[in-house]
């Protein structure tokens, strides 16, 4: 994003607020058609359930239209809507029944005593592009992304999935900026762990005619 | 020479581009000598890609968008009662 995108987006954020606190209910309809695909992205991908990411969303409106006079602009108004979704979010995920997580480490490479790779490491990427857009690939990548444990997870779908920074990220979150990175390095590690398991018997040798 | 294990903890900061110019010359002669590595480097690179290209795909259902639509106006119209 260009400087004056971003100072452009700062200003019609901060406008609609002033607008908000104000009380003009115009500034409702702005802030859903703004946010609203933001809110609901990110709750699906968090609990992949379409009726609790709706009410998530619905909550998340109402939370931002009721509290806006605590809002003090400390940080930016969006980082702020992602702070209230994910809180609800965890609310709602918390109130169901949920499996354990998995250890992380299990997942990430293992090196010999020297620090060399000890498992043998096959090449899939470049057998991913016919697979990509079928559904069982789509479902192999949601269930993987569905096991990252939570504060992998979070990282993971802010930085790379939503394409916010690593600063945003560390904002939102109220992380260091190594702890953002050292997270989502490790979330990329499992996820590429668990997608190789799939890839990697369509591109083997052995499979092809 | 640095071991697959540094190679693996740096390549968070060379996708970046954060690499300091020495480390990166590092990472990147290790890679000519260790097929492994360059496997691992482009599979993680991929997975980045993959889970992206997948997930920021969605889009609020036609339904949950009416369902929204209604929810706000029933909110104004309370607001305004107010
Ligand atoms: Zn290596």
């Amino acid at each position: 994003m260009s400087f004056t995108q971003q100072k452009e987006d700062k200003e019609i954020e901060e406008a609609l607020v002033r607008d908000l606190q104000a009380g003009n209910l115009e500034a409702y309809d702005r802030i859903a058609e703004l946010y609203q695909k933001k809110i609901y992205a990110l709750s699906f991908n968090l609990m992949r359930n379409q009726m609790d990411a709706q009410d998530v969303t619905q909550e998340v409106l109402l939370t931002l239209f009721r509290k806006i006079n605590t809002f003090q602009g400390k940080s930016a108004f969006s980082s702020w809507v992602y702070r209230i979704t994910l809180n609800a979010s965890y609310m709602k995920l918390r109130s169901k029944k949920k499996e354990p997580n998995i250890s992380i480490d299990e997942l990430l490479p293992s090196f010999n005593g020297a620090g060399f790779q000890q498992e043998k490491i096959q090449d899939w990427s470049g057998s991913t592009e016919s697979l990509l857009f079928t559904n069982e690939t789509r479902e192999v990548i949601k269930k993987a992304v569905d096991l990252l444990p939570e504060k992998e997870k979070v990282v993971f779908l802010l930085r790379d999935v939503e394409g916010l920074s690593t600063e945003k990220v560390s904002e939102i979150l109220d992380l260091t900026v190594p702890a953002v990175k050292s997270r989502l390095h490790r979330g990329r590690l499992f996820l590429r762990k668990k997608l190789s398991g799939y890839f990697e018997e369509y591109s083997s040798p052995k499979g092809e005619i | 020479m640095i071991c697959c294990k540094e190679c693996i903890d740096l390549l968070f900061d060379y996708f970046e581009g954060s690499l300091e110019q020495e480390t990166k010359n590092s990472l990147e002669e290790h890679f000519q000598d260790c097929p492994p590595c360059i496997a691992f480097l482009n599979t993680y690179k991929s997975t980045t890609t993959l889970c992206r290209e997948t997930l920021n795909q969605i889009e609020i259902p036609d339904e949950v968008r009416r369902a929204l639509q209604n929810f706000l106006k029933e909110h104004k119209i309370q607001q305004k009662k107010m």
